[in-house]
């Protein structure tokens, strides 16, 4: 007896009425949306205005123009793809031994004259305490951290940034080549006030930006870019931006001016409701991207220096894409082009979404009897070794489901 | 025929010692190579078999492919097929074994026991055929090949005339060619002495041939030692025919039991046939000529009153009786009785032919045969007997030849014939009969069944393979064997002349190299030599 | 009978990997993509000093990963061969195997046409056998009963048509072969005409 749906079918009924109501008021909002964002009005302004404002929400930064659409440029001929993703088992409580395993998938993909393809998983087992243990540098203040739950998979994300980077060292010179990954470039989980600096530092400082820079590096050799590929993305970076745009004060202030105000009777609720990925898709044609812009996250203009985050909207013909760059390929119209026209293809083979990042995945995933095998295994060398293998009661009673 | 070098046809898959063996040949090996009559040895674990081939069939592992044959142009499977799921299988019958104590001794025994399973069948080697069937030498008489072999078959001939013996076939399929080599054989074996009544002068001086120059007759070969007899002295010399007798028959000579023999031919009704006796005994020796001047005579009614004998009978014996008297070799009466000459010359050890010229017709024949035969079958028992008492050596045997013998023997008459009598008490007396005939249905079945050995060449009556198969163990395995003889030249014999049947082509008799086979042959007599004899 | 060992050592006779074994048969897993043995071929296995000689009966290429299953992509293709350029790694996610059905082994250098005593090992490298070697092993025709008794996915007259196409191919003279064979098969077959006619109308003289 465990989940009885026939008792929640009722509320997910009402939930989906619910969104049907919903839909012809967010429609009003798009319309509003899409009106602002194809007149904004004078930019120098509206930029002046972005500047200055205050507000709650993430608003993204216009580095050009607001309402370019570019058309994507031919592919080279011969390039490389190269894209890492991992998964992770994490420490089992109940388990005697102190261990988690981080699976990294590697995908290089050659195409043109010499077409290949690299496809391999590498385990990681971290057993070790310095492994499972963060501890502040000698000197310094502040206390241990271990190294399960959310911060396996910001370690986990850190490995495939290591992982990647080490793929493109390898790449031959020569060709243009595009790195991906799955997710953002930014690291939200180590935004959280909970997470000492001391990690911060050594997950993504001495982590994934050391990284994504000796990818950058490769670029004095050849083309390399770096993306990141987010799926049915949710963001509303855009639509914020378009508040301001309608917002009628000067310079906007929510907490003076709005401060009262219930969700939808402030001014900007004009366009409340839709988020990037509606309004792109209203706009863009296929294999369009939008123009770009710069993500206003804090921990990314503090912490990510020359590797500062942009982004643009790309929509892929199955749908909207939001692919996160950082400034260096941004500001490269080789290393953009690259990144727009390769993503394309990618998508074009894997039938909807970039093929190189679902081998990665494939290659990375661990099945639920991958995880059951590996436990087997750590009890099995544990047994030969003479050590304690016996469960706790309660995973022992998740096992046994006796009645 | 095409063979492997061992000779091997099949082997032995299932069978019984009242069956026959059955034997699947090798799928190497044609069927259409394997012939019903032919020899053949199985090599068993402990013995040796010897058997013939009588039946051929074909068989299938799956009745299935008989629904569907392989097509005209489906040769590949044609050829898997053969020898595989579709085989061909003979029987056999086992005839005589070798190999075990007594065999050693005394050579192969009758069978008794049968082949194991998968026993190699081979055909028979010319040393096996000399083993089985001896060697030529004094006592063995080369007779012919086995079917599609070169190695000699010989007859025991000395054997041979212990008993009564039949040659038999249709018309055509050289009987008479098989007659003449017996008695050359048991002329040149020295086994009996001849007396044969040539109803078609053949055995004489000359046989007739189809398509084909005359062929030498016993004198030819062996002038010196046949004699030929004959009733129509201007046919023999108008065949230029050496002849050592001219035989003419006496009425004094005739019996009332010659005549009772002739009665189909004379068409003579019972009470005829019974009137002779009656007057026989009132005229004595002398009766046909008395009875036939009856009828001339007017005393005729009374004396036929006083004898009982009817008018209409009597005029029906006469008219048979005139009949006899008009043959030509028939007088009143004879001086020197053909009957003694006869024996002198067989006791001689001269062979007689007796040919009829122009008088073998029907009626003559039997009437000669008959009466020459009582009087020296009685001749011959007299000296038997008295040598026996005396302790003196028996008379040289006497071997009697007669053609058409169903009418000698048939069961209406064998009861009462000469022949039935020689037949039935064998050798006793030292004589014994050659039966030559193409129906040997006609023949009484016991008589048959006194016959020693028999030859038979091609019989297509059913009624007549029965008959001269009557009373012959395992005789359904040789019914298919005769039924399947060539028309010419081919022959089975079997009997107690030899160790067990087998199908043979008569030696070939005609040629110049032939003439010379036969020992002793004597140069041609020149035919402008002939004139000196007469 | 004199077994010819040297062909062995090519390495380009090696085709293939064991990954299942059992005394009857085993599956391998080709090296090379798409590099099957052709149906009906004779290969070998080895087993300490002697050999296991067996007919593939049964090939397939899909996918390594069990629940992935390949999918066409071809539509905007020119040639079969711009499906795998365009999408390299085909290639390392699809795996060629095939099935194939013991039908003897040599022990003391000599062939013999029934079963080994243990099967082939996993892992056993798999190596398609020379001519010579077939024309050696085949002199005895008993290796088709055991191909005759083979419980396979493929309709058995499939099976034993094409090993005898194969093996009579490898004679100086196939056709003499191809009777001789026909003619065993009638034995084995003695009471199906229907299969052993099936077969042979399979069979080229």
């Amino acid at each position: 007896m465990s989940l009885d749906l026939n008792r929640v079918a009722g509320s997910i009924a009402s939930m989906a009425s619910e969104l049907a109501l919903q839909g012809s008021r967010r429609a009003e909002a798009l319309n509003a949306a899409l009106s602002k964002y194809y007149d904004p009005g004078d930019l120098a302004s509206l930029k002046q205005r972005l500047a200055r404002a205050k507000t709650s929400w993430l608003v993204a930064e216009i580095p050009g123009s607001l309402n370019s659409r570019f058309d994507p440029p031919p592919p080279p001929a011969d390039y490389r793809v190269l894209a890492t993703d991992g998964s992770q088992i994490d420490i089992d409580r109940h388990h005697p031994a102190r261990c988690c395993l981080i699976n990294i998938g590697s995908v290089s993909m050659q195409y043109g004259q010499n077409p290949g393809s690299f496809l391999e998983s590498e385990p990681i087992l971290l057993s070790k305490t310095d492994e499972l243990i963060l501890k502040p540098e000698q000197g310094t203040t502040g206390r241990e951290v271990s190294i399960e739950g959310s911060l396996l998979g910001i370690k986990r994300t850190a490995e495939e940034f290591r992982f990647l980077a080490a793929l493109a060292g390898r790449l031959q010179p020569g060709f243009p080549a595009l790195a991906l990954v799955d997710g953002s470039l930014i690291m939200w989980g180590l935004t959280s006030k909970d997470i000492p600096d001391f990690v911060v530092d050594i997950m993504l400082d001495k982590g994934v930006l050391k990284y994504i820079t000796q990818i950058e590096k490769l670029n004095s050799s050849h083309p390399v870019a770096l993306a990141s590929y987010i799926s049915f993305p949710r963001s509303t970076d855009v639509i914020n931006l378009l508040r301001i745009a309608v917002c009628p004060y000067q310079i906007p202030d929510c907490d003076r001016f709005c401060a009262g105000a219930a969700n939808g009777e402030r001014p900007c609720d004009a366009v409340d409701g839709v988020n990037d990925r509606e309004l792109f898709w209203a706009c863009l044609t296929e294999q369009q991207r939008s123009d770009v812009f710069i993500s206003q996250s804090r921990i990314s203009k503090t912490r990510y220096g020359c590797n500062l985050v942009y982004f643009f909207y790309l929509k892929t013909g199955n749908e909207i894409a939001r692919v996160e760059i950082p400034e260096w390929v941004a500001l490269k119209p080789e290393l953009l082009a690259i990144t727009h026209s390769l993503i394309l293809e990618q998508c074009r083979k894997g039938h909807g979404y970039p093929v190189a990042l679902s081998e990665a995945h494939e290659m990375a995933v661990v099945s639920g009897a991958d995880r059951q095998n590996f436990f087997y295994l750590v009890d099995e060398y544990f047994t030969g070794y003479k050590l304690n293998t016996s469960a706790s009661a309660k995973s022992t009673s998740k096992k046994n489901r006796w009645i | 025929m095409n063979r492997q070098d061992n000779n091997k046809l099949g082997v032995v898959v299932s069978g019984s010692l009242s069956q026959g063996i059955q034997a699947r040949l090798d799928s190497n090996t044609s069927i259409e190579d394997v012939t019903v009559g032919h020899l053949v040895t199985i090599q068993g674990n402990t013995r040796r078999f010897f058997g013939m081939i009588n039946d051929i069939s074909l068989e299938t592992t799956d009745p299935g492919i008989l629904l569907t044959p392989p097509e005209a142009d489906e040769v590949f499977l044609a050829t898997v097929l053969q020898g595989t799921t579709t085989y061909g299988s003979m029987q056999i019958v086992p005839y005589l074994t070798l190999g075990g104590d007594e065999s050693l001794i005394e050579g192969p025994q009758p069978v008794k026991s049968i082949p194991s399973h998968f026993s190699p069948v081979l055909l028979a080697s010319e040393a096996d055929i000399e083993l089985v069937f001896g060697k030529e030498g004094t006592r063995n008489f080369f007779i012919g090949n086995p079917l599609d072999m070169q190695v000699k078959l010989c007859l025991d001939l000395p054997e041979l005339v212990t008993r009564s013996n039949g040659v038999f076939g249709k018309s055509g399929t050289g009987k008479t060619f098989l007659t003449r080599m017996l008695l050359i054989g048991i002329l040149q074996t020295d086994a009996a002495v001849n007396l044969v009544f040539d109803m078609h002068s053949e055995y004489g001086w000359m046989g007739t041939r189809e398509k084909a120059s005359p062929v030498k007759g016993l004198k030819q070969l062996f002038p010196s030692r046949v004699s030929v007899f004959t009733l129509d002295e201007q046919s023999s010399r108008e065949r230029k025919v050496s002849t050592d007798f001219v035989v003419y028959i006496g009425y004094d000579e005739i019996e009332p039991a010659d005549i009772e023999l002739l009665r189909q031919t004379l068409n003579l009704t019972d009470q005829a046939v019974s009137a002779t006796y009656q007057l026989r005994q009132r005229f004595g020796q002398k009766w046909i000529e008395k009875a036939l001047a009856l009828e001339s005579d007017g005393e005729t009614e009374d004396t036929l009153k006083s004898l009982n004998i009817h008018e209409a009978t009597f005029q029906n014996l006469v008219r048979g009786l005139n009949i006899i008297c008009r043959l030509p070799f028939t007088l009143p009466h004879v001086e020197t009785r053909a009957v003694d000459k006869v024996l002198e010359y067989l006791q001689s050890g001269k062979h007689v032919v007796l040919e009829f010229g122009r008088h073998g017709n029907i009626a003559a024949y039997i009437l000669v045969a008959n009466l020459l035969t009582r009087r020296i079958y009685t001749r011959y028992r007299e000296n038997t007997e008295k040598a026996m008492a005396e302790n003196h050596p028996q008379p040289k045997p006497l071997v009697i030849t007669i053609e058409e013998a169903h009418k000698f023997l048939n069961p209406a008459v064998a009861g009462q014939t000469i022949f039935g009598t020689i037949a039935r008490e064998m050798r006793k007396y030292n004589a014994t009969l050659l039966v030559i005939d193409q129906r040997p249905s006609g023949i009484d079945e016991e008589v048959m069944s006194q016959l020693g050995t028999k030859i038979t060449c091609l019989l297509d009556s059913e009624k007549d393979i029965d008959a001269v198969l009557a009373g012959i163990s395992g005789k359904s395995g040789l019914k298919s064997v005769i039924a399947k003889l060539s028309s010419k030249q081919q022959a089975l014999v079997f009997g107690h002349a030899v160790p067990m049947p087998v199908a043979f082509r008569p030696r070939d008799y005609g040629s110049a190299e032939s003439y010379a086979q036969f020992g002793n042959a004597s140069p041609d007599i020149k035919e402008d030599n002939l004139d000196d004899l007469w | 009978m004199a077994i010819r060992g040297d062909y062995m050592n090519e390495a380009s006779s090696r085709i293939a990997e064991v990954t299942q074994a059992s005394t009857a048969g085993f599956f391998a897993q080709c090296y090379e993509l798409f590099d099957l043995p052709p149906l009906g071929s004779m290969i070998k296995c080895r087993d300490g000093g002697n050999e296991i000689m067996a007919i593939t009966c049964n090939a397939r290429t899909s996918s390594l990963e069990p629940g992935r299953r390949p999918i066409a992509r071809g539509k905007n293709e020119l040639t079969e061969e711009d499906v795998f350029r365009s999408n390299p790694q085909l290639e390392q996610l699809l795996k060629s195997e095939f099935e194939a059905v013991v039908i003897g082994h040599s022990a003391n250098n000599q062939y013999h046409h029934y079963l080994p005593p243990r099967p082939v090992k996993l892992h056993s490298f798999v190596y398609v056998c020379s001519p010579d070697e077939i024309v050696e092993f085949s002199r005895s025709l008993e290796f088709l009963t055991l191909l005759a008794g083979a419980r396979t996915e493929l309709p058995s007259e499939e099976l034993i048509a094409a090993c005898i196409r194969f093996i009579g191919a490898c004679h100086v003279e196939p056709a003499a072969f191809t009777t001789l064979a026909g003619k065993k098969l009638a034995q084995i077959f003695t009471d199906d005409y229907q299969k052993l006619r099936t077969i042979l109308l399979r069979l080229k003289l």
